[in-house]
């Protein structure tokens, strides 16, 4: 049997990757992507425990999870759509109406 | 008494509040083609509330006016809803309702939003006369915000061209103050609670102020006095009031340096003086120093002002440095007159700030340099501006001359027992000051050549409103003045009693 | 039963006052009857109580009667307001009513073309009469400075009346606005003076009740020292109302205003009030020598001063001014000599010396009622000479007399009185000045100090002569100058009768002493050891009558005004000694001094400017830049580090994201290091 220590690094470096891509990526869509890779991750960590555990719960909860992920995208590309629309970009640097 | 109000007016004090209020929302509410009402409202409802208030004078036992009523209890606190009139408020009850009423005749011909304007007015009537009836700390600190707000919202909407600056600055410097009170009578209603509930009511706390240290007095009474003396206000914490005088319309002033400074004495009389007796012997030296010093500062500020207004503001807090050392005696002479020249300075200087305000709109600039030779074009202006000059410069025969003359005297009282006789002179020399500044203004403004550094083609003297408005009250300058016992009559025993708890008689 | 009416007195002219002002503008002459009708009904009245009061057993037995209410109290000490009528206040209120009255009879003449202004006019002297006249009935002293101050108000209005809109044109507007307040201020000084020593009188007795306050025995029993130092401040109210030394400036400046009015300041209100004060307080005063003393010397130093700057001055209604300014040093003077001695006997028990000093006291007295005369006369005359001449300087008068025959021979009498011409009024009362100073000069320790007054008196009394008949030569004999020119005879018969009522007057009210004055006004100590002016506690009449004619003095003194009046006469009506070539054409520097009088108004201006301007300039300098830049730099403290802090939001997604982010690895990190530190596993 895998270890769990496994499953548990796999789904850290997922989210390393994620939050590395939401830091240094410039473009929002490629931004959006790596929030859900960290999402999965965690999604990940969940059925790893249930697993490991034996408690359906954690799988419930990722399937949970992941409508409200869909739910977000729906949102989050709506946003960028309209930013778009106003903006004619959707680079994160120039979408900066929020600084002071 | 040589008349007595016939019969007792059920909830009379709860009417002082409810009548304004109902007179605010009302004419708040005559809004755009209702407008031109909105002047006759606000003067039938502040007549109202003046008429009440004037019962109040003709009722030989104010006690049965007391009301009482359970509020907030719950969680070990016990806040009630609790009204009384006393020698202490009576006379600040009977100038506000004056006030509101007569600066409401004085701005009948006020066209910027006249709905709002006299709402403010209604509004902050209400949160006066709370001040100055409220029986329980908790009403009284509410009602001494509300006054906060409309007061704001006068000088950010009607006032000059700096008037957002002022009003902050009014609203910011006032609040501070008042939280550091709100600390100190925490401090009073949890100390005299002494672990048990804490009721926030005047009674029991003075009930409970026996228990009070001399370390725990004299730090509470420092929080308080200071957040009283903003208000009042004092050298070197006075900075907010030339400016939001300078920004604020003619009836603010007049509601502002008329009753809103009293709210800062009053309290320190009400909560400092009454409560905790050993921190006011300790304060004493500090309160007579600062009250030395903002009556000949304020004197002195004064001579260098060149807006007509800002000198008035000037004199004010000269005038209420004043007050500050007559309280500071601590005795019923020094209490008695502190309250009386409350009363007078309420009066005079609603005179001064009509009258700078007609200079404002009429003469069209309140700057002395540019003025000259107005009496000529204008003379009833004229004489009521140096009636008012003359009152407040202490004109024998008039209010204020009394006032000054128990304030002085009980302060030569003070400083003959405190071996340092010299005290004295610093009033005397205030006094001539005073003089000094209020005639070379009217040298500048209303004598000598007539001016022509502005346009006098729009003119015009003193209107039938705002004539009526300042004759009603120069009259009762005069009245006071020839009869100071019509309204001494009414603080007497009051300080008396508070000079005898006090331990200094 | 008229002295219980005695309140009348002050409250009739009241009510005129509110009368004329409410409802002048629609009587003739801008109510200016109505203000006759107060003045004229005030005389009336006090003709009838000071008849009745020296008719009554009062009049020698307290020698006063008093009646009095509880008006209010401060702490325990009330204050009442009554009357309190004794010789003093009979004479006081006797001449001022009166010369206020003609007075104002005169003004329906004299400020007949002034428009609606003249329902202020009568308005402001109705009150000022009111002023006069319930300081001279008062009972105690507050209600004393009461009046006081209300004299002083009016003299502000009046001395004012043109300070805008001025006939003669702008310059002279400004210069009448600043002369009143100038007036008042400079009063205003002394009365805050004056008040101080209420305070102490009020704390020190328990009362301000004459009656109380001169007690004997409640004198007795107060601190020695308090009652100098109040008697110091009382006296300090009395150089600023009286425009003594050093506070004498205002009063020359005070001529701004319309003659007539000039007329009641100097001849029946205001300065007299001081006189009448030092008067009242006798019993008070007499406690110190060393006070009389300095009572005496300012006014020995006044006398001489104010004489000085009369005799250069061009303008009629100056002169007139310095004139009355020397004349108050003399009442002064007198009353300081007498009290010093009254002092020094009571001191000692001296009887003798206390009947000697009751001698200055009337001096001073009847000097006050002569002055009110005589210097009624001589402005009245003025305004006469100006409303015709249409102006004030003599360089433009002269040669006046044929056509004004009235005013220059009514003008001529007074001028004699002022000068002490032997046997008109102003003779009796200055001899007996002098007299009184020479004699204090041989009593005490600083005796020899009333000595050196009297020498000053001496040189006085040759001044006043000198300017006097200067005055007069200068505008009625002589050349004709523009003025003359432009004058068009007498002035209406309104101006006039009043002119010759008071020239006899003037010419007789002295000789009252010869038919026992000094009875009624003297002032000793009576059986019941309390202080009382009147009835008769003086001296021997004709005693004083032999020394006067007896001695060398009083030739000397006659001598040198006959002097005077010849060398005016030389000078200024035959024009055969030129004063040119004395004063170097105006160039010398005496000259300048005395036309700059001695350079004090700009000394009191230099002081005045920086005392108060400049310091007013360093306090509002502190509370703009020190105090409001205090508040201004907190509050732009906290905007200012919100700002920068603000700066931290860069708006980009991703600098957001990298701070939680950072933030988690933070914490994070501190979770595990806290975990190790506090001994976890």
């Amino acid at each position: 049997m895998i270890p769990i220590e496994v499953y548990l690094i796999f789904a850290a470096v997922l989210f390393a990757i994620g939050a590395y891509g939401v830091v240094v990526k410039n473009n929002t869509i490629v931004v959006l992507m790596c929030i859900e890779l960290m999402l999965n991750a965690a999604n990940i960590n969940f059925i790893v425990f249930s697993a490991f555990t034996a408690d359906v719960l954690g799988q419930v909860f990722v399937i949970m999870s992941i409508s409200v992920a869909a739910a977000e995208v729906a949102v989050g590309i709506a946003i960028l759509l309209n930013a778009y629309k106003a903006r004619k970009t959707i680079e994160a640097d120039s979408l900066t109406s929020m600084r002071w | 008494m040589f008349f007595e109000f016939p019969f007792e007016i059920p909830y009379l004090l709860t009417l002082l509040l409810v009548v304004p209020l109902t007179g605010a929302v009302v004419t708040l509410a005559m809004g755009g083609k209702r407008q031109k009402y909105a002047k006759y409202s606000a003067g039938v409802f502040s007549g109202i509330t003046m008429l009440l208030s004037l019962v109040l004078l003709f009722t030989p036992d104010l006690s049965v006016y007391n009301e009482s009523y359970p509020w907030i209890d719950t969680a070990g606190l016990r806040m009630s809803y609790i009204l009384t009139v006393d020698g202490l408020s009576i006379l600040m009850v009977f100038l506000t309702g004056l006030l509101v009423f007569l600066s409401t005749v004085f701005s009948a011909r006020e066209k910027d939003r006249p709905n709002c304007f006299f709402a403010l007015m209604l509004a902050m009537e209400v949160g006066l006369m709370g001040v100055y009836t409220s029986a329980d700390y908790f009403l009284f600190y509410i009602m001494w915000e509300v006054t906060l707000i409309p007061m704001y919202f006068m000088i950010s909407w009607f006032g000059g061209p700096r008037r957002h600056y002022a009003a902050i600055k009014f609203f910011i410097y006032t609040h501070v103050a008042s939280l550091v009170m709100l600390i100190g009578i925490f401090a009073l209603v949890f100390g005299a609670a002494g672990g048990g509930i804490a009721d926030f009511s005047f009674e029991a706390v003075l009930a409970g102020s026996v228990a009070f240290g001399s370390t725990f007095q004299m730090l509470v009474f420092g929080l308080l006095f200071f957040g009283f003396a903003v208000k009042m206000p004092i050298v070197p914490f006075h900075t907010w009031l030339p400016d939001a005088h300078v920004e604020a319309p003619t009836a603010g002033s007049v509601l502002l340096a008329g009753v809103m400074l009293k709210m800062g004495s009053y309290g320190i009389i009400r909560v400092c003086l009454e409560v905790l007796p050993e921190g006011a012997q300790y304060w004493q030296p500090i309160m007579i120093f600062i009250g030395v010093l903002a009556m000949i500062y304020g004197a002195y500020a004064c001579i260098a002002q060149k807006d007509l207004k800002k000198m008035v503001a000037f004199s004010s807090i000269s005038h209420m440095g004043m007050v500050m050392i007559s309280m500071a005696c601590l005795s019923s002479t020094g209490i008695e007159f502190a309250i009386f020249q409350m009363f007078a300075h309420g009066l005079i200087s609603a005179v001064l700030f009509m009258v700078c305000g007609m200079a404002g709109h009429s003469i069209g600039t309140r700057e002395i340099p540019l003025l000259g030779g107005i009496a000529g074009k204008m003379p009833v202006f004229a004489a009521f501006m140096m009636f008012g000059f003359m009152a407040s410069l202490g004109l024998p025969g008039l209010v204020g001359f009394w006032a000054e003359f128990g304030i002085i005297f009980s302060f030569y009282d003070y400083s003959v027992s405190a071996d340092m006789i010299w005290l004295i002179a610093f009033c005397l020399i205030s006094l001539l000051l005073t003089a000094g500044y209020y005639l070379w203004a009217m040298q500048r403004t209303l004598f000598g050549r007539l001016t022509d550094r502005i346009d006098l083609s729009h003119i015009h003297d003193v209107s039938r409103p705002e004539a009526i408005a300042l004759g009603a009250i120069c009259a009762l300058i005069a009245l006071y003045g020839l009869w100071p016992d019509l309204a001494l009559g009414f603080v007497d025993g009051y300080a008396s009693s508070l000079a005898a708890s006090l331990g200094v008689i | 039963m008229f002295v219980e009416y005695t309140w009348l007195i002050p409250l009739v002219p009241m009510l005129c006052f509110v009368i004329v002002g409410f409802f002048g503008k629609k009587m003739p002459e801008g109510g200016g009857h109505v203000a006759i009708f107060g003045a004229l009904f005030a005389f009336a009245v006090s003709v009838l109580v000071a008849y009745e009061f020296f008719t009554s057993a009062a009049y020698s037995a307290p020698g006063y009667v008093t009646a009095q209410i509880a008006w209010f109290s401060i702490g325990d000490f009330g204050i009442n307001v009554g009357y309190y009528i004794d010789s003093l206040s009979c004479l006081m209120m006797l001449f001022a009513s009166f010369i206020s009255t003609l007075i104002f009879v005169y003004s329906i003449g004299y400020m007949h073309g002034e428009g609606v202004k003249k329902r202020r006019y009568y308005a402001e002297v109705s009150l000022f009469l009111t002023g006069m006249l319930g300081l001279a009935v008062s009972s105690n002293f507050l209600e004393m400075f009461v009046f006081w101050e209300v004299m002083g108000l009016c003299s502000y209005l009046l001395i004012g009346f043109w300070s805008f809109t001025h006939p003669s044109g702008d310059d002279a507007a400004d210069n009448a606005a600043s002369a009143a307040k100038k007036a008042f201020l400079v009063t205003r000084l002394g009365d805050v003076c004056l008040m101080g020593g209420l305070f102490i009188l009020l704390y020190a007795f328990g009362s301000l009740d004459y009656l109380t306050v001169f007690d004997t025995a409640a004198m007795a029993a107060v601190d020695p020292n308090m009652v100098l130092l109040a008697s110091l401040l009382i006296f300090g109210g009395v150089i600023g109302k009286s425009a003594q030394f050093p506070l004498l400036d205002w009063l020359p400046d005070a001529m701004a205003g319309p003659t007539t009015v000039s007329a009641l300041i100097h001849a029946a209100t205001m300065v007299k009030a001081g006189v009448y004060l030092v008067a009242r307080c006798f019993p008070l005063f007499t406690q110190n020598p060393e006070l009389m003393l300095f009572v005496g010397i300012i006014g020995g130093i006044t006398a001489f001063f104010a004489a000085t700057m009369a005799l250069n001055n061009m303008n009629i209604k100056k002169v007139l001014a310095y004139s009355t300014l020397s004349q108050l040093g003399y009442m002064f003077l007198a009353l300081g000599a007498g009290g010093y001695m009254m002092a020094l006997g009571i001191q000692s028990g001296d009887t003798h010396l206390i009947a000697a000093g009751a001698v200055g006291y009337t001096a001073g007295c009847l000097h006050m009622a002569n002055h009110a005369f005589f210097k009624a006369l001589l402005f009245l005359g003025s305004g006469s000479v100006i409303h015709s001449a249409g102006t004030e300087d003599m360089r433009e008068m002269g040669g006046l007399h044929k056509k004004m025959k009235i005013t220059s021979v009514t003008m001529l009498i007074g001028s004699l009185s002022i000068a002490g011409f032997p046997l008109f009024s102003g003779f009796w009362s200055k001899e007996l000045v002098l007299e009184t100073a020479m004699h204090a000069g041989s009593y005490g320790v600083e005796g020899y100090l009333f000595t050196a007054m009297w020498v000053l008196a001496v040189v006085t009394a040759f001044m006043t002569a000198f300017y006097m008949f200067r005055m007069w030569f200068m505008t009625f004999k002589g050349k004709p100058g523009h003025g003359t020119e432009h004058c068009h005879g007498e002035s209406p018969k309104s101006m006039t009768v009043p002119l010759i009522i008071l020239s006899v007057f003037a010419a007789a009210v002295g000789c009252m002493i010869l038919f026992g004055f000094d009875e009624y006004i003297t002032t000793g100590i009576n059986a019941a050891g309390q202080f009382q002016v009147g009835s008769g506690h003086g001296h021997g009449m004709t005693g004083w009558l032999e020394d006067i004619f007896m001695s060398a003095y009083t030739y000397l003194t006659v001598a040198l005004v006959l002097i005077a009046i010849g060398i005016a006469y030389l000078m200024y009506s035959r024009k055969s000694v030129d004063p040119g070539k004395i004063n170097r054409n105006g160039n010398s520097l005496i000259y300048r001094a005395l036309s700059n009088r001695w350079w004090f108004p700009q000394l009191y201006n230099q002081i005045g400017w920086k005392l108060g301007y400049g310091v007013a300039k360093g306090v509002e300098f502190v509370d703009r830049q020190v105090i409001d830049g205090t508040v201004n730099a907190l509050s732009s403290a906290v905007v200012g580090s919100g700002e920068s802090l603000s700066k931290t939001q860069t708006g980009n997604v991703r600098d957001y994201a990298a701070v939680v982010m950072a933030g988690i690895v933070a914490l994070f990190i501190l979770t595990v290091v806290l975990f190790y530190l506090m001994g976890g596993a």
